[in-house]
Formats: structure tokens, C-alpha cells, sequence
């Protein structure tokens, strides 16, 4: 009953999106509403929702609250590719995307199957993998203070503002290039369910329970770096939302898994949307980084998270 | 009806010896007590059963397969196992991890849900069913651990200390429990640090008691043999009393033995 509340919320949250904001009238205001905020709107919910439910799901895999997408080495991984691509030159583009994305996603993606496939040897621990994860983060991370070492400084500030996080005007070409990536990796991640309601109890009691614990480790790490590569070749690394959104479903109804990763999703989509929204608003006549609004909001929910004691 | 075999078994690490050359054989329908001293390398045999830890050399066997190369559901579908600690960091309740341990099913969610009931309720853990397991008392955690591996339905059970932070009540039912579990055809492997507790299970006879020491199988008795107070005498290197009670017979440790 409650989660389905849950869902009405996020529905009405994403149509306030839409409408929120200056008043529009006439040819320009349609065109305004369908094709600059719908698409933006869609754009966002798919990356909230990804990111939400990869942050939840490798929770769930690394019995760690703090793990994320990012624990894997995904963003240091897009940052170093998009490091390189802006120091290369910002404005070419390949098979007409631009370059940045091509080579965040390329980051990304190789960061992450590092570690994914050291992830899926028989005789490693999980936390094990989370050591591989900020190895591969600190040696990544060295590599682009390398490159920004050598870059000028027209592409040191296009990275400080790639390296913010937006919801970019993608139009619908964006929307279709994401969706179907990002769809993809949510529904099978949300096939995992079952296993990793096994790990609730500790990695060693599902594998006696008949849980291929590196086969899942492989499938879970590989899939959500995908989804979340895709993501953040797009927007850039947003702060905090894999990291709250589970904590604040779980606050609201628990967790059992089978509730928990559908509503990550759901209440990832609306989060996200809803502060870029305020991004939007916030300084009239400019527009912030949402990356800048999810961590103004996202460190004090999480302390406030926190401070409330586990449940 | 499976065999459980440990044959020449040796795990090291490094240049600590965990087990020693350990040959075992658990037939089907068997209980085996497994007594040592703590570090005695008891947990590791268990563990190798499980495939959670590979041996060094010799061999673990389940139904004439190597363990380690058995499929992940399979391999549930012959063993399961009581751990001798429950993580629980998060917040699901009982019913939701004990379903959960259906893993090895191929079932729907509410199929899954009915036979955790069922082994709740077997376990005596069903008013606190629905409650999450970060809120419960470390004995209560267990017996939804218990539970879990009642739900699994396999062929061998594995208990690493089943009666750790129980109290003497609750003691008696585990054991019990286990009797049971073993009278209905199932084969037993338990991790146990009083005997006397294991008069619970009945048949006297028929249990098997296992000393190990420092990794080496020291001796295989059945638990009313006369030796058995020496055997595990010498096994703790303590004096032991043999008292007989109103029905059965008491080991007691007398004395530290000095020399």
C-alpha cells in the first residue's frame, strides 16, 4: 500500500516537472514544453533510475550501505575518457556523438570490467572486490591528473563543468540512444532479485544456499557499469542519488529486495528529475549543474539518514 | 542417499596447517559430533564440505563428485549448513531471508513464503516471523538461521555449534530439533563442545563422536562407548568425571591436567 503511494508520488513528481517553471504561451511555449523539457524530463528519470537501482543493488551484492556505482571505479573510469577526449578536442565527434561521451563511456566501461572480472574469480571475497574497486579509482584518478597536468586550460574548465553533472538538452536522439541501454540493464539487474535477497544474510550462507556467487558477482557488477556507463557518458558523474535513494526507500518500507529495487527506481527517477528541476529555477535566468543540487540535498539527507540510527 | 567423504584432506595457509591429512566418511543417515579443542581446524572440515574453502590436497566428495565441481544448486540441493555467525546488517525480516534460502527451488515467491512458514513454525520462531533481523536477540537470529536451513531441505545438514548463545532451554530444543531432523533420514554433521547435550538426539548408540586435534582426526567413538570420557580426557587435556544420571551419563571435566 505504501509503496504504491511511493509510486503516485514519483508519477505526480515527473509531471511537475514538466510543468514547473516560466510561463508559456503560443508555438514557442509548445515547442519549449516538447521539445526541450519532455525529453530532459525522460532523459532524467532514466538516469535516476539507473543510478538508484545499480547503488542498490551493489549494496545489496557488497553488504556495504556505501557502496555505489562509483565504488567499482565507473566514474574515475568516465572521467579519465572524458579527460582525454576535451584534451583532444571538445568539439569532434565520432559516428555523430560527440567525443566526450564516446570516450567516458569507453572509461567507464573498461574501469569496471577490471574489476567485475576480478570480481568473478571463485576464491575472492566481497570485500576483496571493494579493495580492487578503490584501487582501480586511485590509479584511474592519478591517470587524469596526469592528462589535466598536460591539458590547457580552455579544457580544464569544459572537464570542471563536465565533471559536475547535467541533465544536457539531448533532445530525443539522446533519449533513444539511453533508453534502451538503460532499460535493458534495469530489467535484468531486476531478474537478480531473488539471489541477492539470498546475500541479506552473508555471502557465505547463499553460496551454501546455492547462489553462484561469482557468476553473480559478474553478472551484477557487469550489467550496472553498463547502465550507469551509459548514464554518466551523458551527464557526468551525479553525486549522491545511487548513494540515498536506496537508503531512503529502505527507511520508508524495509527491504526486502523485491520492493526495494522496483522503488529504488521509481523514487531515483522523480529524485533526479525533481532536482533538476530546482536546478532550473533555483538562480533565475541561470542554470545550475544538477550535479551541484543532488549533493547540496543529498549530504544532508544522508547525515540525517544516518543520524536516526539503523532500524 | 549420499555419503559425505573427506579423504586424505589437508588445507593449509601458508605454513599454518589448518587439517592435517583428515579421512572421514559420513554415510547417509549418519550423526557425526565433531569435538575439538578451539583452532582445532573444525570449522575449516565444514567449510571444505561446503566448498567454501578449497583443500590443499586430498579430496571432499558428495555423491561420488568433487565438491568444488559440483553445480551451485546441486550442491544445495545435497548440504546445508548453520553458520556459526548471522550477519545481519540488513534490515529484512525473518520470513523474507528464510524464503530466500529457497533458493535451490525453481518456485514461485508465495510457494516459497508457505514452506518458510512451515519451517518457522518448526523452529518455533513464528511470532517473531515478521520482524527484521537487525531488531532481534542473537538467539532468536539463529533460529531463523535454523529455519533457513530447514527450508533448504537437503540431504546433509551441517551445524557449526547450533547451541552458541542459547540458553540451557532453548539448548534442549535445538538438539532435539536435530534428533528429529536426523530420524527423518537426514545425515547429520555437528560442531559440539558438550556431549552430555547430545544424549538430546536420542540412540545413544548410533552417534558418532569425532575428536579433532590441532587438524588431526584423534578418535571416532560412539557416544556411549566406556572410553569416551579418556578419549576426550586426553583430547582437552583434561581430567574427566563420568557420573551417571537418572538417564544418561554425565562427562564432566574434573581438573586441568598438569604436566
Amino acid at each position: 500500500m505504501r509503496a504504491l503511494l511511493i509510486v503516485v508520488a514519483c508519477v505526480l513528481l515527473l509531471l511537475a516537472a514538466v510543468l514547473v517553471g516560466p510561463r508559456l504561451e503560443g508555438a514557442q511555449g509548445q515547442f519549449i514544453v516538447w521539445q526541450l523539457r519532455v525529453p530532459r524530463v525522460l532523459v532524467g528519470m532514466l538516469v535516476g533510475a539507473t543510478l538508484a537501482l545499480v547503488g542498490a543493488v551493489f549494496q545489496a551484492l557488497f553488504q556495504n550501505p556505501l557502496a555505489t556505482s562509483d565504488t567499482v571505479g565507473t566514474t574515475a573510469g568516465a572521467t579519465v575518457g572524458a579527460l582525454f577526449a576535451l584534451a583532444l578536442d571538445s568539439s569532434r565527434t565520432v559516428q555523430g556523438l560527440p567525443l566526450v561521451t564516446v570516450c567516458a563511456f569507453a572509461g567507464a566501461l573498461s574501469a569496471s570490467l577490471l574489476v567485475a572480472s576480478f570480481a568473478s574469480s571463485r576464491h575472492v571475497h566481497s570485500s576483496d572486490v571493494l579493495l580492487a574497486g578503490i584501487a582501480v579509482t586511485l590509479a584511474t584518478s592519478a591517470l587524469a591528473s596526469g592528462i589535466q597536468y598536460v591539458s590547457d586550460s580552455r579544457a580544464l574548465f569544459a572537464a570542471t563543468q563536465w565533471s559536475l553533472g547535467q541533465l544536457p538538452q539531448v533532445g530525443y536522439r539522446g533519449v533513444l540512444l539511453l533508453a534502451p541501454l538503460c532499460a535493458l540493464c534495469c530489467a535484468l539487474l531486476l531478474f537478480l532479485t531473488r539471489p541477492l535477497q539470498a546475500f541479506a544474510l552473508g555471502e557465505d550462507l547463499a553460496h551454501s544456499q546455492g547462489v553462484n556467487v561469482p557468476r553473480l558477482r559478474l553478472l551484477a557488477l557487469g550489467l550496472g557499469s553498463l547502465g550507469v556507463a551509459s548514464c554518466v557518458a551523458w551527464c557526468g558523474p551525479i553525486a549522491f542519488v545511487g548513494l540515498i535513494v536506496p537508503h531512503l526507500v529502505r527507511r520508508m518500507i524495509g527491504s526486502s529486495y523485491r520492493v526495494l529495487l522496483p522503488l529504488s527506481l521509481c523514487v531515483g527517477g522523480a529524485l533526479l528529475v525533481t532536482c533538476d528541476t530546482v536546478a532550473r529555477l533555483v538562480v533565475p535566468g541561470r542554470e545550475l549543474p544538477v550535479g551541484i543540487v543532488t549533493a547540496a540535498l543529498g549530504a544532508p539527507t544522508l547525515v540525517f539518514l544516518v543520524s536516526r540510527g539503523r532500524r | 542417499m549420499t555419503d559425505l567423504e573427506f579423504s586424505d584432506l589437508s588445507v593449509r595457509i601458508g605454513e599454518r596447517v589448518l587439517l592435517d591429512g583428515v579421512t572421514l566418511r559420513i554415510r547417509a543417515g549418519e550423526f557425526v559430533a565433531l569435538i575439538g579443542p578451539n583452532g582445532a581446524g573444525k570449522s575449516t572440515l565444514l567449510k571444505t564440505a561446503l566448498a567454501l574453502r578449497a583443500p590443499s590436497s586430498g579430496s571432499v566428495r558428495l555423491a561420488q563428485c568433487s565438491v568444488a565441481a559440483l553445480d551451485a544448486r546441486r550442491r544445495a540441493e545435497l548440504i546445508a549448513w548453520l553458520p556459526q555467525h548471522i550477519r545481519a546488517d540488513e534490515p529484512v525480516t525473518g520470513l523474507e531471508s528464510v524464503a530466500a534460502a529457497r533458493y535451490r527451488f525453481r518456485e514461485s515467491h508465495a510457494l516459497s513464503r508457505r514452506a518458510a512458514e512451515r519451517a518457522l513454525a518448526r523452529v518455533g520462531a513464528r511470532e517473531y516471523a515478521e520482524r527484521r533481523v537487525t531488531e532481534l536477540s542473537g538467539g532468536e537470529r539463529q533460529r531463523i538461521a535454523f529455519a533457513c536451513l530447514i527450508a533448504q531441505e537437503a540431504e546433509i545438514l551441517v551445524f557449526d555449534e547450533p547451541a552458541n548463545h542459547l540458553d540451557p532451554a532453548q539448548q534442549l530444543d535445538v538438539y532435539r530439533l536435530l534428533g528429529e531432523l536426523w530420524r527423518e533420514g537426514r545425515s547429520i554433521l555437528c560442531i559440539n563442545h558438550d556431549v552430555n547435550l547430545l544424549h538430546q538426539v536420542g540412540e545413544a548408540a548410533r552417534v558418532r563422536v569425532v575428536g579433532l586435534r590441532a587438524g588431526r582426526l584423534v578418535f571416532d567413538a560412539p557416544l556411549d562407548a566406556a572410553t569416551l570420557p579418556e578419549q576426550i580426557g586426553n583430547l582437552f587435556g583434561v581430567e574427566m568425571d563420568s557420573l551417571q544420571g537418572s538417564e544418561q551419563r554425565f562427562i564432566v571435566a574434573r581438573s586441568r591436567r598438569t604436566s
